[in-house]
């Protein structure tokens, strides 16, 4: 374990596709298999299973948890459910239905924590909030220009603003108002749009070409940045000025987070979060990466493959173990297992970065770990 | 039980709102220029001009600097690609490492790009070893990123 790390958690067996903290970071909710488990994480050291979140019936694909308490998890199955946490510790589920012919594949809940949006296979993004009389979550789509898969989205920090991205490779930049829940003075001067933001309305539009993976508004800065399946972190500002900037060791990113205004941290396919910093003029620029310990490969191929300047760190071996195996074993007649594990916490691609407090992230692998790193 | 994954849950929407292959392209075509027969043309006989003065880079310059993305037809991709094959296959092996060094990362990504489909080719498979040996030097200078943009790049040449 490196010096990154601050701890651990294993907690299931299964791949963790997305994961939560309520708003005091007591409560950590991970999706495995069709449950949303719950746990205590006062002792961070010693997660208590506090609850199962057991409704849906195929594979739970993405939690989020509103400033609230509230929890909101998504599925394959094609349905939302709302969560209320009861003060015997136990939760109320209501389902709500999303409408939509296709897994429901991310959702987030808006800062105010009224109203949450979740993305779609089914080429929607559906927007819901409670309705008092009909005691009823609506759900209201967004369809136009929307031609994928849905595979993340982010609220600005207005509440109204909503980005998403999708497997064309475009990134959409929408309005989510809902009357009677959103007040004008929450949009009034908002770059994103030209004054007016009725429900639904194409805000902004940028062309990636590849998978969309993750995106993020820094709202202060009226920035959005995004990560991409062609290996590159992308941000853009409101005139459509985009900088991109590339993994150094060439991997996908899945997720991203805002570090302030000049940090973003990025975390992927190559199982370690790296660090890009804005070098000021909107140039970013690969800092650094975190928590990736030297290998024992210092001296494998993959050295040759890399351009980056971190010098101290050696390259993930993945794939060079297999061949370091027969290696040994022709050269050498050696039969002992090689040590094929990679040289970071994570032994498989991570899925989620979440902010757990001002120099802390969190981060959940297929490998069924939550990771927390110091940044 | 059914085997609910293969319902074309399509045909039982009622606005049956199908994908087309044109509907992906929509967003390409309105951010790339589209070449016509002719402007392809004056881009090859600029290639061939560099290639008789052995000036590979200035033509690698120029195949990596503006590739063409979209074209007015297939035929036209098809014979701007052999012209690109030709400059490739005529480079010196002893210059490759030099040129391909002298390239942005996003150039080396756009040559890589033209390599793939030049092995994708049965004219380009023929020389195979030449391609390769650029391949190798784009990877060794810009990593594996250039084949995952390679990849996942929906602008192909």
């Amino acid at each position: 374990m490196s010096k990154d790390v601050v701890n651990v958690l294993k907690l299931v067996k299964t791949p963790i596709y997305s994961h939560a903290y309520s708003q005091d970071k007591s409560i950590l909710a991970i999706t495995s298999e069709t449950n949303c488990l719950l746990y205590n994480i006062t002792n961070p050291k010693s997660p208590k299973l506090v609850a199962t979140l057991a409704d849906h019936d195929k594979t739970v694909t993405a939690v989020d948890i509103s400033i609230h308490g509230r929890i909101v998890t998504c599925s394959q199955d094609r349905n939302a459910i709302v969560w209320e946490p009861l003060s015997d510790g136990t939760y109320k589920p209501t389902l709500v239905l999303l409408r939509i012919n296709r897994a429901a594949t991310c959702v987030k809940w808006a800062t105010n924590g009224f109203k949450f949006a979740c993305g779609s296979s089914a080429r929607v993004v559906a927007v819901c909030y409670y309705e008092q009389e009909n005691n009823w979550w609506v759900s209201k789509h967004i369809k136009s220009n929307i031609r994928s898969t849905i595979t993340c989205l982010t609220w600005h920090d207005n509440g109204v603003v909503l980005a998403c991205g999708g497997t064309e490779g475009l990134v959409n930049v929408y309005s989510g108002f809902i009357k009677g829940l959103d007040k004008k003075e929450q949009v009034v001067n908002s770059p994103w749009g030209a004054g007016k933001f009725p429900f639904g309305l194409l805000l902004k539009q940028f062309y990636q070409g590849s998978w969309i993976r993750g995106v993020a508004f820094n709202g202060g800065l009226e920035l959005l940045a995004f990560v991409s399946h062609d290996a590159r972190l992308t941000v853009v500002d409101v005139q459509g000025n985009t900088q991109a900037v590339e993994n150094p060791c060439g991997l996908p990113f899945n997720d991203l987070l805002w570090l302030g205004d000049n940090r973003i941290i990025c975390a992927g396919y190559n199982c370690h979060p790296v660090e890009f910093d804005n070098l000021g003029g909107g140039t970013w620029k690969f800092k650094k990466n975190i928590d990736k310990v030297s290998s024992t490969g210092k001296n494998n191929l993959t050295n040759s493959f890399d351009n980056a300047t971190d010098d101290d760190d050696s390259q993930p071996s993945f794939g060079i173990s297999a061949l370091k195996k027969f290696k040994q074993l022709d050269l050498k007649g050696k039969v002992t297992a090689v040590d094929n594990e990679l040289g970071t916490t994570h032994q498989n691609a991570i899925t989620q970065l979440r902010l757990l407090s001002a120099n802390q992230v969190s981060s959940s692998g297929l490998d069924g770990i939550i990771v927390v790193f110091n940044v | 039980m059914e085997d609910w994954r293969r319902i074309d849950i399509d045909a039982l929407d009622p606005e049956n709102a199908r994908l087309t292959a044109a509907d992906l392209q929509q967003p390409l075509l309105t951010t790339l220029p589209t070449y016509t027969i002719q402007q392809v043309q004056q881009q090859i006989s600029q290639l061939r001009s560099f290639g008789s003065s052995g000036d590979t880079l200035s033509a690698v310059r120029l195949i990596t600097g503006s590739p063409v993305y979209l074209t007015d037809s297939e035929a036209t991709k098809q014979q701007y690609l052999l012209a690109v094959l030709d400059v490739l296959c005529q480079a010196r092996p002893t210059d490759i490492a030099n040129i391909v060094k002298q390239l942005s990362n996003d150039e080396a990504d756009v040559l890589t790009k033209y390599l793939y489909k030049g092995m994708s080719k049965p004219e380009g498979a023929k020389q195979g070893a030449v391609l390769l040996s650029w391949l190798d030097k784009v990877i060794e200078k810009n990593g594996t990123g250039s084949i995952i943009r390679f990849l996942t790049d929906r602008k192909s040449v």
